[in-house]
């Protein structure tokens, strides 16, 4: 356990950087037209789908797909299991980037994004986004400290601007001191209200679309649907480990942490098991099963749901599976599908406004949500190479 | 932390306990809204529609929205169609559409507009309280306060708020009740007014249920015993008529069940936060797992590394 988190220091601008920068450009090409000329001419949007893909993957997905942030740090945190200390650190990165992407995405689709601070000054209690806002910023807070710790190791007394900023140096090393004893002080509080924080709005996003019962899909529908986020965003976030893991162990040419990786996983099942078990007891109890067969969109789009749930519930039982790093990758893949896939079901798929409309995202919708996808890469690229969040290899 | 584990156990024993009860509580539903006597609305008589669209004319010279073609529809659907436009938009807050009810063959004309519920699921869902039931019955939607998350459309059971899915910066487009340019002054709404064959009639909520009650009473050949509005999702202020032979279902208007659709987001909002007990139990348990994993720890004098499942 001695061993240190250390930065990368790997040259920065490599193919991949201008991948990236390709991918950002062009999104920022039809954000202009979003912004400037409306919706109408960038998005597929319309009267029955209010919501599209960027709410529907960018924010749903883009919460639910930062859990490894709070699972990660409260199973080492709280649940005192030292041994995966290593994977706190990027976790808790990517979790951060994952939310400020979220409220990026959040401002983008919002009609009046000049007027998203309305949020904090009007209260409607009654509203589930109000909630979710909350948390969200909150937590998006919290994680922004969580990260302090990263930047003081790294600069603290070290400050050293260039040219006439230097002036600045002692400012700079006051200000990481006094970071430094605030974080110490309080990491343990904000540690455990990242955890509670997470709980109120994953299970609020699941409350959300309650509140058309005539439109979304009886699949769905159901007043256990927050537990079922919950639970869902508990099960994904060792699969996110696993799945950031093993890409930057790739692409950062770094030996995979198939061990690690792999001893992780057997969480997973335990987390995974309990969220199928609620979901099948309400899928039963409300009797709704048999129109997964019904042969429509929403039915099949269930049934891929379900088995990209089950089939790595099974499949990481298995020792063998956890500590082969292909097969270990492929069932978190499975994992986090299926709750893409389930966030799409709930928000988009299972969503019946009306006859006479349809939705399929449009290129510029696409452009955007992969430009958050590139930025959200550059900041983790950016924050390892820079920062210590990678462990030395073991 | 200066509590030792013992104590800090114990008030996370006691507040998680306390949370349990407060979620475990029967599903207490939210209290009813009940209608106040000095809402305005309308009666909509289906029976009575003669299909003019006087009142949609009347609507857009009293909001001063443009119009809408269906030119080139009769290409797409290869029949002319009736209703022009054919759907709510953000320049069409009323519309006159022709049903044919599919058992029967019967048509009729029926008018859709925002319903201006009793229990609107749209101030439920509003993030920022953009959208209110006002005390003359009216839900009113503030654009300054709006911050255009849709979540309104989303709720609706009517689909009924529009966004402006053409401009830089967007609000919410639906029927006011005329209640700031007209029912301010007095006036009755202006599609009323502009109705000719009195399938219209703006009053008190309380009256319109009364006259929809004597319409029934007096010709009950010709309409089906029902008042469509008067308790459904809550009530509504806009209420309807229709005949027999024509259900409501056919008319766009779904056989919705008497509860506000908002009920169940509210009251599992409330009993998340009630008193903040639930998340303050949940930190309390939390706190009190991290601080004896910490002892646990110093007494054993090294890091971790333990490793049972």
């Amino acid at each position: 356990m001695s061993i240190k988190a250390a930065p990368l220091h790997q040259k920065f601008i490599t193919p991949n950087f201008w991948v990236l920068i390709f991918f950002m450009v062009s999104g920022a090409g039809f954000a202009y037209f979003r912004f400037f000329e409306g919706f109408g001419s960038v998005t597929n949007l319309n009267k029955a789908y209010p919501f599209g893909v960027w709410i529907a993957f960018d924010v749903a997905c883009g919460v639910a797909l930062a859990a490894g942030g709070f699972t990660t740090a409260a199973i080492v945190e709280i649940f005192g299991r030292e041994k995966y200390h290593a994977l706190v650190r990027p976790a808790i990165l990517t979790a951060f980037i994952g939310y400020f992407l979220v409220g990026l995405a959040v401002f983008f689709d919002l009609g009046k994004y000049y007027n998203i601070w309305h949020a904090l000054v009007y209260w409607n209690g009654t509203s589930v986004l109000f909630e979710v806002a909350w948390c969200v910023m909150l937590y998006l807070t919290v994680l922004g400290i969580e990260n302090i710790p990263n930047v003081v190791e790294q600069f603290s007394g070290k400050v050293n601007l260039p040219g006439p900023l230097a002036a600045f140096n002692g400012l700079g090393n006051w200000v990481l001191g006094k970071a430094d004893w605030f974080t110490r002080k309080t990491m343990a509080f904000f540690v455990i209200a990242g955890v509670v924080l997470s709980f109120g709005h994953q299970s609020s996003l699941g409350t959300m679309m309650l509140i058309a019962p005539y439109k979304l899909h009886d699949l769905w529908y159901t007043p256990m649907s927050p537990l079922l986020f919950l639970t869902s965003a508990v099960s994904v976030g060792i699969p996110m480990v696993i799945f950031e893991g093993t890409l930057a162990s790739k692409f950062f040419g770094r030996k995979p942490e198939t061990e690690l990786l792999g001893s992780f996983a057997k969480y997973v099942p335990l987390l995974l098991g309990t969220y199928l078990l609620l979901r099948f007891l309400d899928l039963a109890y409300r009797g709704v099963l048999a129109q997964a067969f019904d042969g429509s969109v929403a039915g099949y789009s269930f049934l891929v749901e379900i088995s990209l749930f089950v089939i790595p519930y099974f499949a990481l039982k298995s020792k063998k599976v956890r500590h082969d790093s292909t097969k270990l990758f492929l069932c978190a893949l499975s994992v986090i599908c299926a709750v893409v896939l389930n966030r799409f079901n709930v928000f988009l798929i299972g969503m019946d406004m009306g006859p006479n409309w349809d939705y399929f995202p449009s290129v510029g919708e696409f452009a955007v949500t992969f430009a958050f996808l590139a930025l959200g890469v550059m900041m983790y690229k950016f924050a390892v190479n820079y920062l210590p969040i990678l462990e030395e290899e073991h | 932390m200066k509590l030792d584990r013992r104590k800090f156990l114990k008030i996370g024993a006691a507040a998680g306990g306390a949370a349990v009860c407060s979620v475990a509580t029967p599903a207490r539903a939210r209290d009813e809204r009940e209608p106040d006597p000095n809402w305005y609305g309308m009666l909509n008589d289906s029976t009575r529609c003669i299909g003019c669209k006087a009142c949609q004319v009347a609507c857009k010279t009293e909001n001063k929205l443009p119009t809408e073609s269906t030119i080139g529809d009769q290409k797409v659907f290869g029949d002319a169609i009736y209703d022009s436009p054919r759907e709510l938009s953000e320049h069409t807050y009323t519309l006159i559409k022709m049903h044919q009810d599919a058992a029967t063959q019967e048509t009729t004309f029926v008018k859709q507009q925002c319903m201006h519920c009793v229990d609107p699921a749209c101030q439920s869902a509003c993030i920022v309280g953009a959208l209110k039931k006002q005390p003359n019955g009216a839900v009113k939607y503030d654009s300054d306060l709006c911050m255009g998350c849709r979540y309104c459309m989303v709720a609706c059971p009517f689909s009924v708020p529009q966004f402006e899915w053409q401009r830089a910066i967007p609000s919410i487009k639906k029927c006011t009740l005329c209640s700031e340019t007209r029912l301010k002054k007095g006036e009755p709404t202006a599609c009323a007014i502009a109705c000719p064959a009195e399938a219209i009639v703006f009053g008190k909520r309380t009256d319109l249920l009364k006259l929809a009650r004597n319409r029934i009473e007096a010709e009950p050949q010709r309409y089906l015993d029902h008042i469509y509005g008067e308790k459904e999702v809550g009530g509504t202020n806009v209420l309807y008529l229709t005949k027999p032979q024509v259900a409501f279902a056919g008319l766009g208007l779904p056989d919705f069940n008497y509860k506000a659709v908002s009920g169940l987001t509210e009251s599992i909002q409330h009993r998340i936060f009630q008193y903040f007990i639930p998340p303050i139990a949940v930190y309390s348990i939390l706190g009190g797992i991290m601080a004896y994993n910490q002892r646990r720890k110093n007494a054993a004098g090294k890091l971790g590394g333990d490793d049972e499942y």
